[in-house]
């Protein structure tokens, strides 16, 4: 396989504590070899064939990983395929993907993991990890066929978007999985308290006139599952946490050395429950978990600074326009965010210096890859050459009409952001690329 | 909550006296921004601006809620219907203010009173009318509301009017249709005519609105009539005071500008406006209360409660009633019941509406 030489950018590698002007040097598919630049120091030279990418003022970062995304293929090619998905995860900045079971036919044994594995080979450009189904179908009867789902590929299991209500089944889970060394991702809501609910249950709902989710809906579950992960033992992962309360909850069950790990999405980052209201109703406000409050939005940016969140991951959701096209409470719930999670983190986080770089590159990379158990997420010598590069001087609007995903469905669409992804590359392999400025 | 403003309509702008400018003119792209900027406002009642000048014109396209509606428009709106409610007087009721326009009646909610109302405000303004609704139309065949929308739209009508089960569907109607859209209900929302109603019944009775006190008792929750009586009443700067279960009762409505208690009596106590609200059954189930006996014990309006208010106090419902739930019918039939003058003042209310957004002032009617 031919080289690739990344000159000169700032490689951010908080595995191998790194964070400085380097040359990195790919060979077949890995970080072959790597050399800070420095006066007086001879730079890293392109065998012949080899191209060479100047990053100079840019950030050359591991490979990004979404540990959340749903890529509805099986069974809803309408709104997402495998190949749509990968192209937005690769625009998008990441290098792996995680995906959720929830398609048609559920993902819930060997026959649709290696589905999903085949195809992401074929028409993928981004690596795949698929999750697969804690229970047969996503009913929350019975374990699915977990031992043969790993052996396919399956790197955790989740009956995302319904959470494991019975708190047996729950256990259990905990426990099975414990053979496998796999995480139990559970999104957490408590199904009695959030039902008809659309939007979070305060203030702005009252005065929009909507069903409200509250808090306490999530905050429930999160407290049942780290009951159960401390009797079961396992590994608990919490997907997409939104308020104040779950986050004290990981908090306290981390101090008291729980195996627990967490995510936050990008929007419950940037929006308030306001959203809604001042959209005038607009169903890409709407999703699970709702928006929340300020006050709750700070938490979890606290919780990103101090360590308690491990994670950021899009929960990626697409929906066709005609389905999102609705009244809101007839809509479905969820965004699509594989397009709009790095210049949303790099405008909102990091430039507003509430994260600094390295603290960035742990939450997109190196935790998810820690959580999943993927041997992603560095740029040591050795490592595979997933690597991201942002030009963090870059400024584009969010344009949905040109994502490369099958769905628009963003409340981001119009915002102006700084800070972008200009190339991704995976196994040594330039899958995107995005012409700016002059001088490369 | 308002839509933006008439922006290229040069001629209803001109047509606004000066200093009456009070509602920014608002383009799409700035209006959620700006309209944050009233939700936040209106919060804080005392900062408004001093008493604004009159108006002669309406300065929106659509009425999509109270919310956003400044004292000047609202009382404008209450104006006009006065000089409507003479029109129903008349031995010929009809004006020809709305001749060659269309209105669709497009009511996705079963409504007796709203729709009727409307019907006829818009026949006394010699309007043409269309009736659609869900079990004789395509919406049972699984059309989108979108769809539904487009197809009445390219019938080209001037107005629709809007019954929704779905909170926020009138908006979702402005954002997509050229019609001028009128809210007639929309999921727990808003009900916005039925609140300028109630405000016209009140100010016809009592001379103002301005330091009243009103108590709102019954399913607070669900109520759009509530939650647009809120808006309108904490605007003209009446007093107010809410009552109902503690289920039912949504968070945080204090921020909105209103005291809160759970015993009618308090409610009641001194009160110189009763506004009951309707309990609906289907609530005993989702387990809001334990019966609709237990419901009249605790929050019925009986005739011994309604002598806790004020000598000259008004009662009012918005219907339909249940009777022996949450009104006695003593009460609602007795000498303080406004009910059925709050049918009557609604077609006039309606017709001011109607004739406001198609761009008509208050000055052309009185010449």
């Amino acid at each position: 396989m031919a080289s690739l030489l990344v000159r000169g950018g700032r490689v951010v590698d908080p595995a191998t504590g790194t964070d400085a002007v380097m040359d990195l040097l790919v060979t077949d598919g890995r970080i072959a070899d790597r050399r800070p630049v420095a006066p007086g120091q001879k730079r890293l030279v392109a065998p012949g064939g080899a191209r060479v990418v100047d990053a100079t003022g840019r950030i050359v970062c591991p490979g990004f990983v979404d540990m959340h995304v749903h890529l509805r293929e099986p069974g809803q090619e309408h709104k997402e395929t495998i190949a749509t998905g990968t192209a937005a995860a690769a625009a998008g900045g990441f290098t792996s993907i995680a995906c959720m079971p929830n398609t048609d036919p559920w993902n819930d044994g060997l026959s649709v993991t290696e589905y999903v594995m085949s195809e992401a080979r074929r028409s993928g450009v981004v690596n795949v990890f698929p999750i697969g189904a804690v229970s047969k179908a996503g009913r929350g009867e019975e374990l699915a066929e977990i031992g043969d789902m790993v052996r396919g590929g399956a790197v955790a299991v989740s009956d995302d978007g319904r959470p494991v209500a019975n708190a047996s089944l729950m256990r259990r889970v905990l426990e099975y999985t414990r053979l496998f060394g796999i995480p139990v991702i559970d999104h957490c809501e408590n199904p009695d308290l959030s039902a008809g609910g659309v939007m979070h249950e305060g203030y702005v709902s009252t005065m929009l006139g909507l069903k409200g989710l509250p808090s306490a809906a999530e905050e429930i579950a999160v407290g049942a599952d780290l009951a159960l992960a401390a009797l079961a033992g396992g590994r608990l992962h919490i997907a997409h946490m939104s308020t104040r309360g779950s986050l004290e909850r990981v908090r306290r069950a981390k101090q008291e050395g729980l195996a627990v790990t967490c995510e936050v999405t990008p929007h419950h980052l940037v929006l308030c429950d306001t959203a809604v209201m001042e959209s005038d109703y607009d169903p890409n406000t709407k999703m699970k978990p709702p928006l929340r409050p300020e006050a709750d939005r700070l938490a979890l940016i606290e919780g990103l600074r101090d360590g308690t969140v491990d994670a950021i991951a899009s929960d990626h959701a697409p929906h066709h326009t005609d389905e999102k096209l609705q009244e809101f409470d007839a809509a479905p719930f969820g965004i699509v965010g594989l397009e709009t999670t790095v210049p949303l983190v790099m405008d909102r986080l990091v430039r507003t210096g509430i994260i600094d770089l390295k603290r960035m590159v742990d939450l997109l990379a190196v935790g998810p890859a820690r959580i999943l158990g993927l041997k992603k997420g560095t740029l040591a010598v050795g490592a595979d050459a997933d690597i991201t590069i942002l030009d963090p001087q870059a400024e584009a609007q969010v344009d949905v009409a040109r994502f490369r995903s099958k769905s628009r469905n963003s409340p981001f669409h119009g915002w102006a952001l700084r800070g972008w992804p200009v190339m991704t590359i995976v196994g040594g392999r330039v899958v995107h690329e995005l012409q700016t400025q002059a001088g490369h | 909550m308002l839509d933006t403003a008439r922006t290229g309509d040069r001629k209803s702008l001109a047509r606004r006296p000066a200093g009456a400018g009070k509602v920014p003119r608002r383009g799409p792209a700035a209006s959620a921004r700006e309209r944050a900027v009233v939700v936040a406002t209106t919060e804080f009642p005392e900062i408004e601006a001093a008493k604004p000048a009159p108006m002669s014109a309406l300065q929106h396209r659509h009425l999509l809620g109270i919310l956003g509606l400044s004292e000047a428009e609202i009382t404008l709106i209450l104006d006009t219907a006065r000089a409507f409610a003479e029109v129903s007087l008349r031995p010929i009721k009809k004006v020809p203010t709305l001749r060659g326009k269309t209105v669709v009646n497009f009511f996705m909610e079963p409504s007796t009173r709203t729709r009727s109302s409307f019907e006829v405000a818009e026949k006394r303004l010699s309007a043409d009318t269309l009736n659609f609704s869900p079990s004789a139309s395509s919406v049972v065949k699984g059309e989108s509301l979108l769809d539904t929308a487009r197809n009445l739209e390219a019938m080209a009508p001037d107005m629709i009017v809007i019954r929704h089960q779905s909170s926020g569907a009138p908006h979702f109607l402005a954002r997509h249709c050229k019609s001028n859209i009128i809210n007639a209900g929309d999921g727990s929302h808003e009900h916005p005519t039925q609140a300028l109603l109630d405000a016209f019944t009140i100010r016809e009775k009592k001379g103002r609105l301005k330091g009243l006190r009103v108590a709102i008792i019954g399913d607070l929750m669900h109520s759009r009539v509530l939650r647009s009586n809120l808006f309108l009443l904490r605007t003209m700067g009446a007093e107010l005071i809410v009552c109902g279960p503690p289920t039912l009762v949504p968070p945080e409505i204090d921020k909105i500008g209103t005291r809160v208690t759970y015993r009618i009596d308090e409610a009641v106590e001194g009160a110189d406006v009763i506004m009951m609200l309707r309990i609906q059954r289907e609530r005993q189930k989702g387990g809001a209360f334990p019966s609709a006996r237990e419901y009249y014990n605790l929050f019925g309006l009986t005739t011994e409660r309604v002598r806790r208010a004020k000598r000259d106090v008004i009662i009012m419902h918005p219907g339909p009633m249940n009777r022996g739930v949450e009104i006695d019918s003593a009460v609602a039939d007795g000498p303080f019941s406004v009910i059925l003058e709050q049918v009557t003042n609604g077609v006039a209310v309606r017709m001011a509406v109607l004739y406001l957004l198609a761009g008509g002032t208050i000055g052309e009617l009185a010449g």
